[in-house]
C-alpha cells in the first residue's frame, strides 16, 4: 500500500463529482485495502446528497423486511395444495369410486340391470366418508406422526382433504348417475344424494372430534348402510324384488322436500358442531 | 472426544411438572419433573422406559394423563400457544412414513410448509437443511430410492428446516453407519449451540459424544440426572474390565435406581 491517502478535500470532490475520473479510479481503488480512507469517504457521501438517498433506501428496506417477518405464512397455493391433498386422492379409494361410478353405468347400460340407481344411491353418500378417512389420521397417513407436531396439521390438513376428496367424487358421481337410463322401478332422482353425501361427510368429521376420524367414519358409513340395507332385507311384500325395496327405501330417505330439508339441517348443524369444535382438531392425538 | 460442560438453565424451553402418561393398564411416565434449556440433552434408558412417550408429548402429538407442560414458558392448553409452539418446534419420530412419489425436496418442503414458514424463505431453508444432513447431491432423488441411514437423515433434515428451538430427536442414530454418526453428532452439538435439543438413544457413546446432559429414564421415572462426565464417574469406582467407563456408569445408575425403587431388595 502506498503512503497516498484520501484526504477530506479529495473525498468532498469525489462526492460532489467535480474531482477527475483518473483520480476518481485512484480513490475507489484505494479505499478497497484502507479502512480509514474508506471510512473518511463513506461518511463524506454521507454528509452529502446521496446520504439522503440512501438513508430512504436503508428505511424503506427495514420497513419492508420488518412487514415480511411480521406478516402472516402465505404458501403459493398450487404445488402446495397438491401436497396437501395428494395423498388424499390415491390408492385404494380413487379405485373404490371408479368401481362404484363405472360399475352402475356398466350395470345398467351394459347388462340392463334395473336396480342401478338405487345401487348407486345407496353407495355415492358413503365414498366421500370412507375418502376422508383413509386420507387423514395415523391409521392412515404415513406422515401423519410428524403433521400431528405441526401448525397446519390438524383441522386445516383434514379440510382441505375434506375438500379434494369432495372435488373428486361429487363430479364423478353426479356424472354416472346422469349416464344412468331412466328404469321402470322407484328410485329418487339421479342428484337426491348429494346433499345426504355432504351430511354424512361432514357428520363423520364432527363425530371424528370425538372418536377419531377412522371409528367415525367406520360408524357414519356403516350407519348409513345399515339404514339403507336392513330394511330392504325383511321387506313385508315378497313378490318384490330386492332392486325394488332398496329403491323405494331409498326414496324414503332422499326423496321429498322433507327428506332433502332434513339432510340440509343435518349438514348445517355438523359444520356448526365441527366449527365449534374447532380447537380439538389441532390438540393432541384425538384424530 | 469433546464435551460440553455448559450447564442447562434453569427458565429452559422446556419445563415439565408430574408429568403422567397411561396407555390403558400401563403407565409409561409416572410424575416426571423436567426441565430443558439451551443445550443436548440425552435421554437414555432401557426399552420401554417411557423414553418415546415423553418425547411425543414434548412434541405436542401425545396427550399428557396429567402434569403441566409447558413450552417456550407457554402452557399448551391454549391454541395459541399451541400453535405458536409448532411453529419453533422440530420433531424427529423413531417412526417415520412418506408418500412413495416424494423427493427429498418435496418431503421436506411439505413439511415446511405444514410449519407455516414463509413461501418466499422455504426453498432456500430446504436446501439448507438438506445440505446439512449430507444429502444436497440427492435433493431430487425419490426417497424410496434411498438407503435406510439416507432416510433417517431426511427425517432430521425435515427436523430443522425451521431452524427449531425446540429439537425433538427420537433415536435419531438408528440406522446411521458409524461414520454418519460421528457426522451427526457433530450436527448435534452445532444445533444445541443455539436451540434446546433433546435426543433419546440407547447408545451410551452418543450421549458421551454429544450431550451437554443425561436424563436416564427407567420405569417411567427420572432415575439419574447429571452431566455425561458424573455418570463415567459413576462407572469408575466398579468393574474396569470391560466396557467404557460411561456405559458403567449407566449400568451403575440403573442398578441404584432399582434397587431404590424396590425399597434395597435385589436389581
Amino acid at each position: 500500500m502506498s503512503d497516498w491517502h484520501v484526504n477530506a478535500s479529495t473525498a468532498e470532490r469525489y462526492v460532489d463529482g467535480t474531482l477527475a475520473e483518473p483520480d476518481c479510479w485512484s480513490v475507489e481503488r484505494h479505499v478497497e485495502g484502507c479502512a480509514p480512507c474508506a471510512g473518511r469517504v463513506s461518511r463524506a457521501v454521507g454528509a452529502g446528497p446521496a446520504g439522503v438517498l440512501l438513508g430512504d433506501v436503508r428505511a424503506s428496506l427495514l420497513a419492508r423486511v420488518q412487514g415480511e417477518t411480521l406478516a402472516p405464512a402465505q404458501g403459493r397455493l398450487p404445488t402446495r395444495l397438491w401436497w396437501a391433498v395428494g395423498p388424499a386422492l390415491r390408492g385404494a379409494w380413487a379405485l373404490a369410486l371408479v368401481v362404484v361410478a363405472a360399475g352402475a353405468v356398466g350395470l345398467a347400460r351394459g347388462a340392463d340391470f334395473a336396480g342401478a340407481r338405487s345401487l348407486l344411491l345407496a353407495l355415492a353418500p358413503v365414498i366421500p366418508v370412507a375418502g376422508v378417512a383413509v386420507s387423514y389420521g395415523r391409521h392412515t397417513d404415513p406422515l401423519h406422526e410428524i403433521a400431528a407436531s405441526t401448525p397446519r396439521g390438524g383441522l386445516r390438513l383434514l379440510l382441505m382433504r375434506t375438500v379434494a376428496v369432495l372435488a373428486v367424487s361429487l363430479p364423478v358421481l353426479a356424472v354416472a348417475g346422469l349416464l344412468l337410463p331412466g328404469t321402470s322401478v322407484t328410485a329418487p332422482g339421479p342428484a337426491t344424494w348429494l346433499l345426504p353425501g355432504l351430511a354424512l361427510t361432514l357428520a363423520a368429521l364432527a363425530l371424528g372430534g370425538y372418536v377419531g376420524s377412522r371409528t367415525a367414519a367406520a360408524l357414519v358409513g356403516g350407519g348409513w348402510l345399515l339404514a339403507v340395507a336392513l330394511p330392504c332385507l325383511g321387506g313385508s311384500a315378497p313378490a318384490q324384488t330386492l332392486a325394488e325395496r332398496l329403491g323405494e327405501q331409498l326414496s324414503l330417505y332422499l326423496d321429498g322436500q322433507t327428506a332433502q330439508t332434513s339432510w340440509a339441517a343435518a349438514l348445517v348443524l355438523c359444520a356448526a358442531v365441527v366449527a365449534v369444535r374447532r380447537n380439538v382438531y389441532d390438540h393432541w392425538e384425538t384424530m | 472426544m469433546t464435551t460440553m460442560t455448559r450447564p442447562t438453565t434453569g427458565t429452559g424451553a422446556v419445563q415439565v411438572s408430574g408429568l403422567t402418561v397411561r396407555h390403558r393398564r400401563t403407565t409409561a411416565l409416572d410424575g416426571v419433573d423436567l426441565d430443558f434449556g439451551t443445550g443436548v440433552h440425552g435421554l437414555l434408558g432401557p426399552n420401554g422406559a417411557g423414553k418415546t412417550s415423553l418425547i411425543r408429548v414434548l412434541a405436542t402429538v401425545a396427550r399428557p394423563t396429567g402434569g403441566r407442560v409447558e413450552l417456550f414458558g407457554g402452557d399448551l392448553t391454549a391454541p395459541r400457544t399451541l400453535r405458536d409452539a409448532r411453529r419453533r418446534l422440530g420433531y424427529l419420530p423413531q417412526d417415520f412414513g412418506y408418500y412413495p412419489g416424494f423427493t427429498v425436496r418435496e418431503f421436506v418442503a411439505y413439511v415446511a410448509w405444514l410449519k407455516e414458514m414463509p413461501a418466499d424463505t422455504t426453498p432456500a431453508a430446504v436446501e439448507r437443511a438438506v445440505a446439512r444432513v449430507g444429502l444436497a447431491d440427492r435433493i431430487d432423488a425419490k426417497i424410496r430410492t434411498l438407503s435406510g441411514g439416507m432416510v433417517r437423515r431426511v427425517g432430521i433434515a425435515q427436523a430443522v428446516v425451521n431452524a427449531p428451538q425446540l429439537l425433538l430427536l427420537d433415536e435419531p442414530t438408528a440406522g446411521l453407519d458409524p461414520e454418519q454418526r460421528v457426522e451427526f453428532r457433530s450436527l448435534l452439538r452445532e444445533l444445541g449451540e443455539e436451540a434446546t435439543v433433546i435426543v433419546s438413544t440407547h447408545l451410551v457413546e452418543d450421549v458421551a459424544a454429544a450431550c451437554t446432559d443425561v436424563t436416564l429414564i427407567e420405569r417411567g421415572r427420572v432415575a439419574y440426572r447429571g452431566t455425561p462426565q458424573s455418570l463415567a464417574a459413576l462407572g469408575r469406582d466398579g468393574d474396569e474390565s470391560d466396557g467404557n467407563t460411561t456405559e458403567r456408569g449407566y449400568t451403575a445408575a440403573l442398578r441404584a435406581h432399582r434397587t431404590h425403587l424396590t425399597g434395597g431388595g435385589q436389581a
